[in-house]
């Protein structure tokens, strides 16, 4: 009796897991792509964004008829911004729904994780938000592109405006995980390479509630120019406590590109006011491909557009390279996709780097005016981006130490 | 355990195993499977603490993570032996384990979770910092390990058989350890500690030594992970998944062994199915906890009638 | 001397305040603590609904001064029905059974909080603005006052604990309920008003914190970790003993951050804390075998 009903049990789990496994896909000519995004928690507004970029891309590319004939279907997976669950969703996606592409996700940990399953099962992957710079180096694979400006690009396009505009003497304060010691340690290496001085490192945990207890030594240090990489609820916290400890006022700020999204800023416009952010992405760029972009985004989503969009280049290079191939198989349209240029992405024209399968970007330097965004100088991709360096330790020989200058 | 007893685990067992024969069983089912069967694994572990003992531990993750991390150390330097790997997650944990349960079974009751919570806090913050292991990230990319040369378990089919083995010898152990002397000054202690300590007994000695297999277990389910899925990161460790552990015994029901498998399965599946539809299973995992609490608190499946021993009963 | 006033000085003041928040946070949670025996896992989400509920009341009635009134009091009330419905049937189970259903409780305030309020952070504005210049630092007002109104919150309930009678039956309810039964003192309504008190607190700290930590629903997470440490070095059930452990932790916190990584000091709390135990398993005030 007992055992029967533990048998039964078990086959009826077998079975509701079998029927969803079983279940055909409509009609023949269907691919799908997968979206894995943070939907909860410190980056979902990234998840969200992501979603709607790949939405409008989508809906484009079925209007023009698919991709080799087939229509797009899009599976969205929470990626719940840790490795684990990623790579869950990730097999998920690849071996369940067996899907031709996938885009994510969002915090560097849980990509460079899912990096390991496209690599195994052979699956393009598009990444257009994180930025550790281990993705195009160490952990590169075939299947791997790119269009979001790593940290090493980063650096590169905001080193020389700060010490050109801003001031020589920079203090470097980071979010204590991943993404943020990236920042902080190519930012390091590139001003030092310039000519700066850096006076001062801090690293504060992720999450952390009270800043203050940092703000002793950045005084201490007097620097003209405060870099901050912090992402999500971490950077408008410190924005909020710097602000009110008269420190938004006292020194020049910057940040990286995922530091505030657009649509954050305007709730928090006072302590941003004259903050300066990179980024490849504004709605309030006059750059007239930008434009164009954000009125279609606009008015499909009613909102504008932000650094996000990134997700929709990826979809339009992926079916660009698999019309080119004539085939989804992974290793023609990763052949395909390398070196490939295609207009009409949501910055114009962009190329993808055949070496590590970076979109060569131009790095737009972006000022907080009244809550928006404002444009005030380009600096070509080709001036940031690198030198390629697939398998070489991108940080090799890196100290967080002070050198001191005379 | 003798043969009349044992035989229904058997032929669950034997349909587990004849599982991936079947046409549902696709890769990604083989591997869900995977995570299902060995967190049922790690909550069957649990449950000698929890069910057994009347000890709640709410660091288990840390065993698991450290197991894990264990075996990542020595997969990420080439050595690619599971063996050898299991053996040093059984030294690490064990060492780590002896520490903990030293201090936690010096006190009782709420004292014993919050202690061991605080040890396993210690473990995670150590983990996400230290670069050496990875940090935040862990350590990625890991290769599959091997049996012995030549039979790598790099396939879901593999991992599948492998967890199965895993589970049904856990199984065993658990069930000739509560079925022998041992096992029932355990439930003694849980009972009532004084009056077991009064017939000269040396319960501290007891509850080291159950925490000790109980850690030791879940490390050795942690330790397998990574040949899984090719990394160890900290969040393995984090409070909120020894969290998730308790609930995975009190939905399979207290001091059943069999229960807290089936509740690990479940958890894992309900999850996975759910979060796929709605973004708000957290609301349905809480209410399903509370429920349970308050309506059910011998567990989901009512499977007590399995169990040679006093179904759980509360001690106010 | 100058390193004293320009750097220790200023530091000390933020472990004060921090201090202070998580002493109005950990002071519910103590009380709770001696009193079910329940260490209440939904103490931050409790927190977190306090910040909710002030953002709600500001929406409607544009006051913080309002919502300082109003959200503790929706939230106590939250908590009073909470208790009633499953903590109560809890009472004469195992306290773990307590432990297990605030999990729960957890996870379906923080998920409830996200559904209705969305997950992205929102802020609240200081209601009072402004900087002090203060020890070669402009200290902001705001800060200031926080550290006031907690000090004051801190006085009255040890005043309300020591001098009004309400306060000594919760008291005595904490040494010995059955006894309280005894005398004819309607205990499990003391339990649920006190656990409404608690609620209310909780809340209380969470809205006074929001215009310095911002709010999103997990914001309770990690300060619910920090509040444990404070109620286990204290010594459970000890109220002067919570008051005690969080101004050591805050001052230790901020203290640390001047010498060490932030990663150190994290694992440098840990380890007074179990060094404590093990020197002092009660607690610098708890009482001896208390709950155990």
């Amino acid at each position: 009796m007992r055992f029967k009903s533990l048998l039964a049990l078990i086959l009826a789990g077998a079975v509701i897991g079998g029927t969803t496994a079983l279940a055909p896909a409509q009609g023949p000519k269907v691919v799908k792509i997968g979206d894995l995004g943070s939907k909860v928690g410190v980056f979902e507004g990234y998840g969200k964004y992501q979603s709607m970029a790949i939405q409008l891309a989508v809906e484009e590319l079925n209007a023009r008829g698919g991709v080799l004939g087939h229509t797009i279907e899009v599976i969205v997976e929470d990626d719940d911004t840790k490795p684990a669950p990623s790579v869950r969703k990730a097999e998920k996606l690849i071996l369940q729904d067996d899907v031709k592409l996938l885009v994510g996700a969002v915090s560097s940990g849980a990509t460079m994780a899912v990096m390991d399953v496209t690599k195994k099962h052979k699956v393009i992957h598009w990444n257009a938000v994180s930025c550790a710079e281990f993705m195009r180096t160490t952990k590169f694979h075939k299947y791997y592109f790119s269009n979001q400006p790593d940290s090493r690009m980063q650096a590169n396009g905001l080193a020389k405006y700060i010490l050109d505009k801003m001031g020589k003497r920079v203090y470097i304060f980071y979010t204590d995980y991943a993404m943020g010691q990236s920042d902080g340690r190519q930012f390091k290496t590139a001003i030092e390479k310039l000519g700066g001085e850096v006076v001062g490192v801090a690293g504060a945990p992720l999450d952390t509630k009270d800043f203050s207890p940092w703000f002793g030594d950045i005084n201490a240090k007097n620097p003209e120019v405060v870099f901050l990489a912090f992402a999500g609820t971490d950077s408008l916290r410190l924005m909020t406590q710097l602000h009110s400890f008269g420190m938004t006022k006292k020194y020049r700020l910057a940040g990286i590109d995922c530091f505030l999204l657009q649509q954050d800023l305007p709730a928090i416009a006072e302590p941003m006011e004259g903050f300066v952010q990179l980024a490849h992405f504004s709605a309030y760029n006059p750059d007239k491909n930008m434009q164009a972009f954000n009125a279609r985004f606009k008015k499909r989503f009613g909102v504008d557009a932000n650094i996000m969009a990134g997700a929709y280049d990826g979809l339009m290079f992926w079916a660009t390279a698999v019309e080119k191939a004539k085939s989804f198989d992974p290793d023609k349209v990763a052949g395909a996709m390398e070196g490939m240029c295609l207009d009409g992405t949501h910055v114009g024209r962009q190329c993808i780097r055949k070496e590590d399968h970076q979109v060569v970007m131009d790095m737009h330097l972006y000022q907080v005016r009244g809550g928006k965004n404002i444009p005030i100088a380009v600096v070509a991709g080709s001036d940031t981006i690198g030198e390629p360096m697939v398998g070489r330790d991108p940080v090799e020989g890196f100290t967080w130490e002070i050198k001191k200058k005379n | 355990m003798s043969s009349a007893r044992s035989w229904p685990a058997l032929v669950v067992l034997a349909a587990l195993a004849a599982l991936p024969l079947t046409p549902f069983m696709t890769k990604y089912y083989m591997l869900l499977g995977f995570d299902a069967l060995l967190f049922g694994a790690v909550a069957m572990s649990l449950d000698l603490l929890m069910g057994y003992t009347g000890l709640v531990s709410f660091g288990h993750a840390a065993f698991f993570g450290l197991g894990a991390y264990a075996t990542a150390v020595l997969l990420e330097r080439g050595v690619l032996s599971l063996w050898l790997g299991l053996g040093f997650a059984v030294l690490v944990v064990g060492l780590y384990a002896l520490i903990v349960a030293y201090f936690a079974t010096t006190r009782r009751g709420i004292y014993f979770a919050l202690l061991t919570l605080v040890f396993a806090e210690v473990v995670y913050t150590f983990f996400r910092y230290t670069q050496t292991f990875g940090g935040s990230d862990g350590i990625q990319g890991l290769p599959a390990p091997y049996l012995w040369p030549g039979l790598a378990i790099d396939t879901p089919a593999r991992n599948y058989y492998l967890i199965l083995a895993y589970l049904a010898l856990a199984y065993a152990a658990c069930r000739v350890l509560v079925g022998s002397h041992f096992g029932r000054v355990l439930v003694a202690i849980r009972e009532n500690e004084d009056r077991a300590r009064f017939l000269g007994y040396n319960v501290q000695r007891y509850k080291m030594g159950v925490c000790v297999i109980s850690a030791l277990l879940t490390g050795l389910g942690g330790a397998l992970y990574p040949g899984r899925a090719a990394y160890a990161t900290p969040d393995l460790m984090l409070w909120t998944v020894s969290g998730e552990l308790i609930i995975m015994v009190m939905i399979g029901g207290l001091g059943t062994l069999v229960g807290p498998v089936i509740g690990g399965a479940f958890f894992i599946i309900l999850q996975e199915k759910v979060s796929s539809y709605v973004d708000w299973y957290f609301i349905v995992i809480g209410l399903v906890l509370i429920a349970i609490v308050l309506f059910m608190p011998r567990g989901l499946f009512g499977l007590r009638r399995l169990l040679t021993l006093r179904p759980w009963r509360a001690t106010a | 001397m100058e390193y004293l006033t320009a750097v220790l000085l200023p530091q000390l003041l933020h472990g004060l305040v921090f201090g202070a928040a998580l002493g109005l946070l950990a002071l519910g949670l103590t009380v709770i603590f001696g009193l079910l025996g329940v260490m209440n896992f939904a103490h931050g989400e409790l927190y977190m609904l306090g910040a909710y509920a002030g953002i709600a009341v500001i929406g409607v009635t544009h006051s913080f001064w309002v919502a300082l009134i109003l959200a503790p009091l929706l939230v106590g009330a939250l908590g009073a029905l909470t208790e009633v419905a499953t903590l109560r049937p809890l009472y004469r189970r195992q306290p773990l059974y307590g432990l297990i259903l605030t999990f729960g409780l957890a996870l379906v305030f923080r998920e409830g909080a996200r559904q209705v309020w969305g997950g992205d952070m929102r802020r609240i504005l200081p209601p009072i603005t402004g900087s002090t210049p203060l020890l070669g630092m402009t200290y902001p007002n705001y800060r200031l006052f926080l550290l006031a109104i907690a000090s004051v919150l801190l006085v009255a309930i040890w005043l309300f604990f020591t001098k009004t009678r309400a306060g000594v039956v919760v008291r005595a309810a904490v040494q010995d309920a059955e006894m309280l039964d005894g005398l004819g003192v309607n205990v499990p309504r003391v339990f649920t008003l006190t656990f409404a008190g608690s609620a209310a607190l909780a809340a209380l700290a969470g809205l006074l914190l929001a215009p310095v930590f911002t709010v999103y629903p997990q914001m309770g997470v990690e300060m619910i970790l920090l509040a444990f440490i404070v109620v286990i070095l204290g010594g459970m059930g000890s109220l002067g003993g919570s008051v005690v452990a969080a101004f050591v932790i805050g001052i230790a916190q901020s203290l640390l951050t001047l010498w060490m990584n932030p990663q150190r000091v994290a694992i440098a709390i840990f380890g007074i804390m179990i060094l404590v135990l093990i020197i002092r398993p009660r607690g610098f005030f708890g009482r001896e075998g208390v709950l155990e």
